[in-house]
């Protein structure tokens, strides 16, 4: 059986709240209600046929192709299954979701895996702000999974971060991490101001120095670290190869609240 | 009986009697194999036999840096006692002891298995604070603050209740060296069977046990039914030429690979032939309604 997949006819005039269309929530629907699904965001009513041209039978399997930034709340909560947007998407990417695999060929809006506990989401181009961030209702951010962004991501990646990891290939945005409980994020280029601002626990491992550090991290100085071997290997086994090494400059942090957290700088 | 002859070896038609325990499996990483075998031997010592060590333990195999999760030399440590109780006592006082003071070393699980035994998680209040967990493709690690930087450990490891202690081999020969040279080459075939191990001395057992004894107190003593100096004297088992018995006992993580490991272990004993000074191949039991494990020499020399 083909994919089920959305094309998006035209440039949608308002935003849409796409959190309706996940494997999940597709599953044992006829296509005739599939378009009659509400997806709008004013009071004027748009349905799925109104914006999208449906296709293909498999929901295990959901494909986007053409959406816009204005296309949000892309599998949304979702609890299995697999969605590819060919294009971009908008505010809210995977954001709860627990289970499962996203992944974006363009970029993604803010709060993309916004407290996510588990699954995969793999944007290949940008993340707006707080991506891997609160949620709107919640107080903490991800709490599990693996979220990768390809190109940048905007500030507060990460936010109040509880568990799980994001992987950041470009430059990630102001307050990087900031106040988070645990977790990984893994730095691929640089970050803006104020990284790690409230940090209590988790680690922020930096492929390259940031160019300003808080004054209230600690340093440990260089140090060898067996579990940046493991998450080396673990990240190659993935296909998200990263050279690590095992040497790194540890500092501890954020000193103004708990401290038990730690930025690993390569060495 | 019709004893089967193997290159004029006798092996006699019995079988081995064997128990069902309780084990697990962990991998042992460190810097260098010298020092990754180093933590495996300091933490399988003392551990020949539950009669008095707790449990029993030996090196399961070797492992190269690209079959281990942290890319370094490892060593697969297998562990076995009566239950699970027992098990989680001894794993946590001897990788607490003897890994986690090990330079340089980590301890990952080494076992799916149907429960999970704490590892880390319960050593890991050692770091009194200051240790940190991380999740890793689903699987979590403790990281413990030690001097020489971090001890990595994950948290649990699986325990298998299938596995299977007392597999065993008696080797009997005209001649000690003849004896304890097909032992030891049956030690070294056993050494490449996977999931188990030959808990003794080298693999090697001189002082065969029967249960009980005319003291109290001891609960086990001499098997002197297979005592060379004693034949005159009891109901003995040894021909008028034999010099010396030796024994291989083996626990294994499932009853396949004790079976193989003793099929591996009776041919490499065999290999010699009679010439070498070996007369018979036989297997220790109680009878047969202590173990619910029999394996029938006659089965696994097939």
């Amino acid at each position: 059986m083909s994919a089920l997949t959305f094309q998006l006819k035209n440039a949608p005039e308002e935003r849409l709240d796409l959190s309706p269309l996940t494997p999940d929530r597709l599953g044992g629907l006829k296509a005739k209600d599939i378009e009659a699904l509400a997806i709008g965001t004013t009071r004027v009513p748009v349905t799925v046929g109104d914006m999208f041209k449906v296709k293909g039978k498999d929901a295990s399997k959901v494909v986007f192709v053409g959406t816009d930034a204005r296309c949000d709340k892309i599998g949304d909560a979702m609890a299995e299954g697999a969605i590819v947007v060919d294009g971009n998407a908008g505010a809210y990417l995977g954001a709860g979701m627990k289970k499962g695999k996203i992944e974006v060929k363009g970029s993604a809006g803010a709060l993309a895996g916004a407290s996510m506990a588990g699954g995969t989401i793999d944007i290949s181009r940008h993340a707006g702000e707080r991506a891997g961030g609160i949620n709107v209702g919640e107080t903490l951010g991800m709490r599990g999974g693996v979220l990768t962004i390809g190109g940048n991501a905007g500030p507060l990646i990460g936010e109040r971060m509880r568990r799980g990891l994001v992987i950041v290939s470009g430059d990630a945005g102001d307050y990087a991490g900031a106040r988070m409980v645990a977790g990984t994020i893994l730095f691929k280029r640089g970050v803006g101001a104020n990284a790690g601002f409230g940090l209590r626990r988790g680690s922020l491992i930096f492929v390259k120095e940031p160019k300003t550090i808080l004054p209230t991290f600690g340093d440990c100085g260089v140090l060898e670290f067996d579990y940046l071997r493991l998450l080396e290997r673990w990240l190659r086994a993935n296909s998200k190869p990263t050279k690590l090494g095992a040497r790194a400059r540890r500092l501890m942090g954020d000193m103004s609240v708990l401290g038990k957290g730690e930025m690993l700088i390569l060495a | 009986m019709a004893d089967l002859k193997i290159k004029g070896i006798t092996v006699v038609e019995t079988f081995a009697e064997a128990f069902p325990m309780v084990g697990t499996r962990i991998v042992i990483t460190a810097p260098s194999l010298k020092w990754a075998l180093t933590a495996a031997q300091s933490m399988t010592g003392f551990a020949t036999s539950v009669i008095a060590c707790g449990a029993e333990a030996g090196i399961d195999r070797i492992l190269s840096p690209k079959e281990t999760l942290d890319g370094r030399p490892g060593v697969a440590v297998l562990l076995f006692t009566m239950d699970a109780d027992k098990l989680q006592r001894q794993l946590r006082n001897r990788v607490g002891q003897c890994v986690l003071t090990s330079p340089g070393s980590a301890c990952f699980a080494g076992l799916e298995g149907e429960k999970k035994l704490k590892l880390g998680a319960s050593l890991r209040f050692f770091g009194d604070g200051w240790q940190m967990s991380k999740v890793v493709g689903g699987r979590r690690f403790w990281r413990i603050p030690v001097m020489d930087g971090e001890f990595l450990c994950e948290a649990t490891t699986g325990l298998t209740k299938k596995a299977v202690g007392g597999g065993n081999l008696l080797v009997l020969g005209k001649s000690y060296q003849a004896v304890l040279g097909a032992t030891e080459r049956a030690v070294e075939a056993i050494s490449e069977i996977e999931g188990v191990i030959a808990p003794f001395p080298g693999g090697i057992v001189r002082s065969g046990s029967k249960v009980g004894s005319q003291y109290k107190g001891q609960i086990a003593s001499t098997n002197h039914a297979y005592c060379p100096t004693l034949k005159a004297a009891v109901d003995t088992k040894l021909p008028l030429n034999v010099e010396a018995v030796m024994e291989i006992v083996i626990d294994g993580l499932t009853k396949e690979s004790v079976a193989k490991a003793m099929h591996a272990g009776v041919h490499a004993v065999a290999k010699g032939g009679a010439k070498e000074g070996v007369t018979h191949i036989t297997a220790g039991n109680y009878g047969g309604n202590l173990g619910p494990h029999h394996f029938h020499l006659k089965e696994i020399v097939a």
